[in-house]
């Protein structure tokens, strides 16, 4: 029952923060809301018995991603950006191809959803037969680091080009922030 | 996880905080505009100067992203590291040893990358 | 409520506890402010406050009257809403990361066990990791909110730097993290105590000393202070609030009750890392050379009855942890009123340069270690 009510709480709060990125006009409130989105999910991830991804969750999207946006839009005065997303011809076509998109979303979540039950069932019973959080970060080491240790590798390698073609763009020629 | 716990005391805190400036507010008042140079933001003697005159270094913004990409690798030692006595204790020691030490050496060879194309230098 | 008891009277006793931890946390910030001034005149050989009250006690009381009295003023450029949330922000991810660390050993009372924290979080280091993160944002919110050049630019550095040593001390917790092979705060403790014992290569060596986590992680303890430092904008890191440049940083434009709350999650942080240093380091609430039970069965040889036994012993290893904590508080203020400020460049340098790869070099180091003496045997 209380499980019920924090589940509703919990996604009440995250569907209402995802919802103001879209609908506030200022871009700065926009960015905060996905935080709060972020936070909101990783919560989530606490009531499925994913502990160690919640901290993920936070650490990573919360505390890094979100704050890289903020820091952005605040290197920037914006003030005409907030009329560019709330006026033109442009923003009403995007407007209403994002109705379409969210239609065609909403159509497949109902037709997902049956599986997820299913699945959502199949969890519970896991989590009912006392698995703990030692086994769960265990079982996501295993599967990382001797099942999928490839992809672990790859995404090394991934980084690093990530990390590479940040610093070429930022030293790239050209722009309003061009060195030598 | 107390997950209850965490909510109410955010909640908590917050009204905490919201009480605390209405006192503030209540027992010292709104400031009153004696002047028009009392609501300005801060500066020495000269007209103020809005932070849309500021301009921010593109720095900023390569340290953060740089951030990004280190904080997952290391987030990414996390479960290994947990989970690495009982790795070697199961067997799986050497294996699990030899995939962190290459990710590593792609971690160092990135640092060692940025610190020697001069993306970290401030001046 | 998930996790905070099964009957009404656990459930209640732990929604008070959070909110007796949080009401213990805001009342030492005023206490500390009043050792800061005390201890810096002490160490630059003047007076400080001694005016009001006895050692100038009262001074504390002074100020808060004329908090109270002060006009309630947003800057006309400034973002309102922005403005006023900051300061909220401010408390919160300081006071829900500290609820997590144990500050003593759990109370046996009949069958009911109480934990003397906050709450206890399975995955403890990552939820206080990924808490304290968001405290860049309250920084970001009141740069931005307060429409000032100053607050921007002290925001932007001060995120920037909170960010940069957060690598340096996420990497030094790895070590940590590998030592101890949990993430569970409690399971580290209980880890540490009695005599210092290394085990490995088929062999066990005792020496005289506790069984403290900085005999294990020396250098992994020194990064871990030092970007602690940066993480609490703290001298000889501030360099957000560089006086000489940013007048005081993001927080320029407050003043009054709002500026205090910044002062909370300031001094919030600090508590935080000197918990956490406690805890990982220097054996949480062990006392030194004794084990929890040693110290129970020390006390029940004295003939009391086992409530009361759990009770002292409790109390026991609550006062201990203070002992430790105050101490490296103590070291916080010492250091503040000692070192000069770095220059920003210099910051940066010693961040990514210096503090990351020795992080990475301890990381490197540590794995070896464990993995040489679980292997091979002499």
């Amino acid at each position: 029952m209380t499980d019920a009510i924090l589940f509703w709480f919990l996604a009440f709060v995250t569907v209402g923060a995802g919802l103001s990125v879209v609908l506030m006009s200022n871009p700065i409130y926009s960015a905060l809301s996905l935080a709060m989105t972020m936070v909101g999910v990783s919560a989530l991830f606490v009531t499925l018995g994913a502990f160690f991804l919640a901290g993920v969750q936070l650490i990573v999207y919360a505390g890094a991603v979100m704050v890289l946006f903020v820091m952005v839009i605040m290197l920037f005065d914006l003030k005409h950006e907030i009329q560019a997303f709330t006026r033109g011809k442009i923003t009403g076509a995007v407007k209403i191809a994002s109705v379409g998109i969210l239609a065609g979303l909403v159509v497949g979540a109902i037709t997902l959803s049956t599986k997820a039950i299913e699945l959502s069932q199949k969890t519970q019973a896991d989590a009912d037969t006392g698995k703990t959080y030692a086994d769960n970060t265990m079982a996501l080491a295993q599967n990382l680091f001797l099942q999928n240790v490839f992809g672990f590798e790859a995404l090394g390698v991934l980084l690093l080009v990530i990390a590479v073609g940040t610093v070429a763009l930022s030293r790239s020629r050209g722009g309003t922030h061009a060195r030598d | 996880m107390p997950l209850g716990g965490i909510i109410f005391i955010t909640l908590f805190i917050g009204v905490f905080g919201v009480i605390l400036i209405y006192l503030a507010r209540w027992t010292g008042g709104r400031a009153k505009r004696t002047s028009e140079a009392k609501m300005e933001i801060y500066e020495c003697g000269i007209p103020e100067q809005e932070k849309k005159d500021t301009k921010i270094s593109v720095k900023f913004y390569l340290t953060a992203i740089l951030f990004i990409l280190f904080d997952i690798e290391i987030i990414f030692m996390y479960p290994w590291a947990v989970g690495f006595k009982e790795f070697i204790h199961s067997g799986a020691g050497p294996f699990v040893f030899g995939s962190m030490a290459i990710f590593l050496a792609i971690f160092i060879f990135g640092l060692w990358w940025e610190i020697k194309s001069k993306a970290l230098e401030w001046d | 409520m998930m996790d905070m008891g099964s009957t009404p009277f656990e459930i209640t006793i732990n929604v008070v506890k959070t909110v007796l931890v949080f009401l213990m946390m805001v009342q030492l910030v005023p206490i500390l402010v009043w050792v800061e001034r005390r201890g810096s005149a002490f160490i630059q050989n003047r007076f400080g406050p001694n005016r009001i009250g006895p050692l100038g006690l009262m001074q504390l009381l002074a100020d808060a009257v004329k908090f109270l009295t002060k006009e309630d003023f947003v800057p006309d450029k400034g973002n309102k809403y922005l403005f006023y949330a900051a300061p909220i922000f401010a408390l919160i991810p300081a006071s829900i990361a500290y609820m997590a660390i144990p500050m003593s050993t759990p109370l046996l009372i009949g069958d009911s066990k109480f934990l003397i924290q906050g709450f206890e979080v399975n995955v403890g280091i990552v939820f206080i990791l990924g808490v304290s993160s968001l405290a860049a944002y309250t920084i970001l919110m009141a740069g931005w909110g307060s429409g000032s050049k100053f607050a921007l630019m002290g925001a932007m550095r001060a995120s920037a730097q909170i960010i940069s040593y957060e690598l340096a001390l996420g990497l030094s917790i790895v070590g940590v993290i590998m030592t101890y092979g949990t993430f569970n705060l409690s399971e580290m403790i209980a880890q540490q105590q009695g005599f210092l014992t290394f085990n490995g290569f088929g062999s066990t060596l005792t020496m005289p000393l506790p069984n403290w986590g900085i005999f294990f992680q020396p250098l992994g303890a020194l990064i871990f202070f030092a970007a602690a430092f940066a993480e609490s904008n703290r001298l000889p890191f501030d360099l957000a609030e560089g006086e000489a440049e940013l007048v005081a940083g993001f927080h320029t434009e407050y003043g009054g009750f709002k500026m205090l709350m910044f002062f909370i999650g300031e001094y919030g942080h600090m508590m935080i890392a000197s918990g956490l240093f406690a805890t990982f380091f220097l054996g949480g609430y062990n006392i030194p050379w004794t084990t929890v039970q040693g110290v129970h069965d020390w006390l029940a040889s004295f003939g009391f009855s086992a409530d009361l036994t759990n009770v002292l012993n409790t109390v026991l290893h609550f006062l201990m942890y203070n002992v430790k904590f105050l101490i490296l508080l103590w070291i916080f203020i010492h250091v503040r009123w000692t070192l000069p400020r770095f220059r920003y460049d210099q910051l940066m340098d010693l961040g990514w340069k210096t503090m990351l790869p020795w992080a990475l070099a301890n990381t490197i180091l540590t794995s070896i270690v464990i993995f040489a003496a679980a292997q091979f045997a002499f």
